[in-house]
């Protein structure tokens, strides 16, 4: 059954917060395992988290002091891969196990294919009561194709200060269109619109909607398509109170868009970093560069670290509400990313052919229920071995389209997932339909990582180009290798082309 | 009359997003957004209506009932022109002259002196014409003339406003 809550329900389930605090933990624990032996899975994602930006990852700036405090409680995998460099690929493959080449969800907003629409986390788990959130638009593409599959898909506009709820319940059968065609009749994006003077007062409104909050964040309020604002501490109280109600045992996706651009903190750590003595490295400019220079690359990279830092803390309310409320004790809690983000060789963010570490490498923590110690794990693994692992925890067979293996310590034989080399794809720039012929395509084995780039402009000449790098003795890519390590690089690459081969074959 | 210079930005605007929202999705949804854009167009140029039928009661009598339409349309174009030349500024990345920067800067309330260097040209280009529409039969004629010649357009952007609704309805089926 599908059901919805509308926003009046959900105000209210936040308004009992404070009731939830006050029911002692072991009561509603008791209470949670009388329901069901079988334990709850809730999987938080960070947009754009990249683990490199981390200090618990060896970041030299203190970003997640929280994560890292908390991390003595879970498996930590040191060496995680995203499937793909944005969120519509990443989070794709993140949902439905499987790379970008396969899922074919490689556009800005595109879906996955048809048949992978009953190909979902959520359809792996369809004996658990299943709940979907997120800020950005591109998930809710996705959430919208596995719709059938979850008990509840909470609206993203749910958690925005204003929104465009009116617009989508007037034209229901055509919300998304009718959304894009209200944002461009009366929001002024880089100053204009196609209303003269309806934009006017729609501004006015909206600036009167969120004036008392807009005074605490002092780069702007966070938002989605630069006017749907937000807070991230409302969405994780919202999100707090509703687990603590939902029929167990449940499957949760929250994906959060800190801190996907625009980098908005609150003031309580904007401007915690600006001005202190770090120094990142300076590499040089990729073939993909855009020009950015080291300044001002540097120069986002702190409101960005800022908001990884409001994020830690946002984080670490989450877990001390899940865990007063007992819920952490029958709940495997996933902490991770779609994607990272970029600020080196002349690029930002991760709109990129280029997939360096910042871009692909992302946190992947486990916090299994009840446990209290922690372990890590530096084998390379992937986004796509998440849900394998999970349904495997939770006594659920692999479902036959699953391409990812049940990770390390959970895996009932010593298995390297790295055997098979850990893939990200990226295809942006393909016809879902048709033959992926410009890509890029990660490759890591062992201490090697090799990048295969096919198609693009930008290689002239040549129609491929692979980069291999030791990732073990050179984590920031410096030292190519593809000409010293000529066999590695050879062996790699005939590797990728072959598999891009294969995902083409049913396209050709 | 009022609704020409909403509906002709409108359309000028969404086909130029036209290729954009192709790239992303397909023509079908762009013309979806252009229906959109040219329905929300049609309730601005309702409330737009609303407030100038409102001004026109309150406005003296002693002006006939077709000179204050002339004036009051004739508001409503030049505002009009002002704010389509207000986004036109940004959607052409115009910049300030240097020399006006540097005016503006040194006159030590910046903020002020811009509103007001908007405000001047703004004000004398709505009160001139009001001024003749209300003093100068002559002007008043040629207005009038004016106006009724633009209205012709309306049969344009009635078609427009006809297949929009109609593309609407369809999608909401």
């Amino acid at each position: 059954m599908n059901h919805r809550i509308n926003r009046r329900d959900f105000l209210k389930l936040a308004g009992l917060a404070s009731l939830g605090m006050v029911v002692p933990p072991s009561v509603r624990a008791a209470s949670s395992r009388l329901q069901t032996e079988k334990k709850n899975v809730l999987i938080v994602v960070f947009d754009a988290l990249s683990a490199y930006n981390i200090s618990l990852y060896g970041y030299q700036r203190d970003t997640m002091p929280n994560l890292a405090r908390l991390a003595k409680r879970a498996t930590v995998f040191h060496n995680h891969y995203a499937g793909g460099n944005y969120t519509t690929p990443g989070t794709a493959s993140l949902l439905t196990g499987t790379l970008p080449w396969t899922h074919r969800a490689i556009r800005f907003n595109d879906g996955v294919k048809d048949e992978f629409a009953g190909k979902s986390i959520f359809h792996a788990f369809d004996d658990y009561y299943r709940i979907g959130y997120s800020h950005n638009t591109l998930v809710n593409t996705l959430f919208k194709q596995f719709i059938n599959d979850l008990n509840e898909y909470v609206p993203q506009e749910e958690f925005f200060l204003v929104n465009d709820g009116l617009i989508r319940n007037i034209f229901g059968n055509d919300e998304d269109t009718a959304t894009v065609g209200w944002a461009r009749a009366v929001k002024r994006t880089d100053g204009y619109s196609y209303s003269l003077f309806l934009s006017l007062l729609y501004e006015k409104y909206r600036d009167s909607k969120v004036a008392d909050t807009a005074s605490l964040y002092p780069y702007g309020l966070p938002n989605v398509n630069n006017d749907n604002f937000f807070v991230l501490d409302q969405s994780i109280d919202a999100l707090g109170v509703r687990l603590a109600e939902i029929p167990r045992p449940f499957m949760g996706y929250f994906h959060f868009l800190p801190p996907h651009y625009p980098y908005k903190p609150h003031k309580d750590f904007a401007g915690a970093f600006s001005g202190d003595s770090f120094k990142p490295l300076s590499k040089p400019d990729d073939l993909f560069t855009e020009g950015r220079s080291d300044e001002f690359l540097n120069k986002w990279r702190i409101p960005y670290d800022e908001f990884i830092l409001d994020l830690d803390h946002q984080f670490a309310r989450l877990f001390d509400k899940l865990e007063t409320a007992g819920i952490l004790d029958d709940t495997w809690l996933v902490f991770t990313s779609d994607h990272g983000e970029l600020f080196e060789r002349g690029i930002w963010t991760h709109s990129t052919a280029a997939l360096y570490q910042p871009v692909v490498r992302v946190p992947l923590l486990i916090f299994e229920p009840g446990v209290q110690t922690g372990r890590d794990v530096h084998q390379a693994t992937s986004a796509l071995d998440l849900m394998p692992t999970l349904l495997h925890l939770t006594g659920h067979p692999t479902p036959d389209w699953a391409e990812g293996t049940i990770l390390p310590p959970y895996a009932p034989s010593v298995t390297d997932p790295a055997d098979k080399g850990i893939m990200a794809v990226q295809a942006r720039y393909n016809d879902p339909s048709f033959p992926i012929t410009e890509a890029s395509v990660m490759l890591v084995q062992d201490n090697y990582k090799l990048v295969y780039y096919t198609g693009y402009e930008e290689l002239g000449q040549d129609t491929e180009r692979a980069l291999l790098f030791d990732i073990e003795s050179d984590p920031e890519e410096l030292n190519e290798l593809s000409q010293a390590k000529r066999e590695t690089a050879s062996e790699m690459t005939n590797i990728v082309r072959k598999r891009l081969e294969e995902s083409n074959k049913p396209y050709m | 009359m009022c609704a020409l210079p909403l509906h002709i930005w409108t359309i000028i605007l969404a086909f130029r997003d036209f290729d954009w929202v192709t790239a992303r999705t397909n023509s079908w949804d762009a013309a979806g957004v252009v229906s959109y854009g040219l329905l929300f167009a049609l309730f601005e140029s309702v409330v737009v209506f609303a407030v100038l039928a409102s001004i026109g009661l309150l406005a003296s009598a002693k002006w006939d009932e077709k000179r204050r339409i002339a004036l009051l349309s004739s508001l409503v174009v030049i505002l009009s022109l002002w704010s389509m030349f207000n986004q036109a500024y940004f959607i052409n990345e115009w910049g300030v002259p240097a020399w006006l920067a540097s005016l503006v800067v040194a006159t030590g309330r910046p903020l002020v002196a811009l509103y007001a260097l908007a405000f001047g040209p703004v004000f004398i280009t709505v009160a001139l014409p009001a001024f003749f529409i209300l003093r100068s039969e002559k002007f008043y004629k040629g207005v009038q003339e004016g106006i009724e010649r633009l209205s012709l357009l309306m049969l344009l952007y009635f078609f427009f406003d006809a297949a929009a609704l109609i593309n609407i309805i369809v999608r909401n089926l």
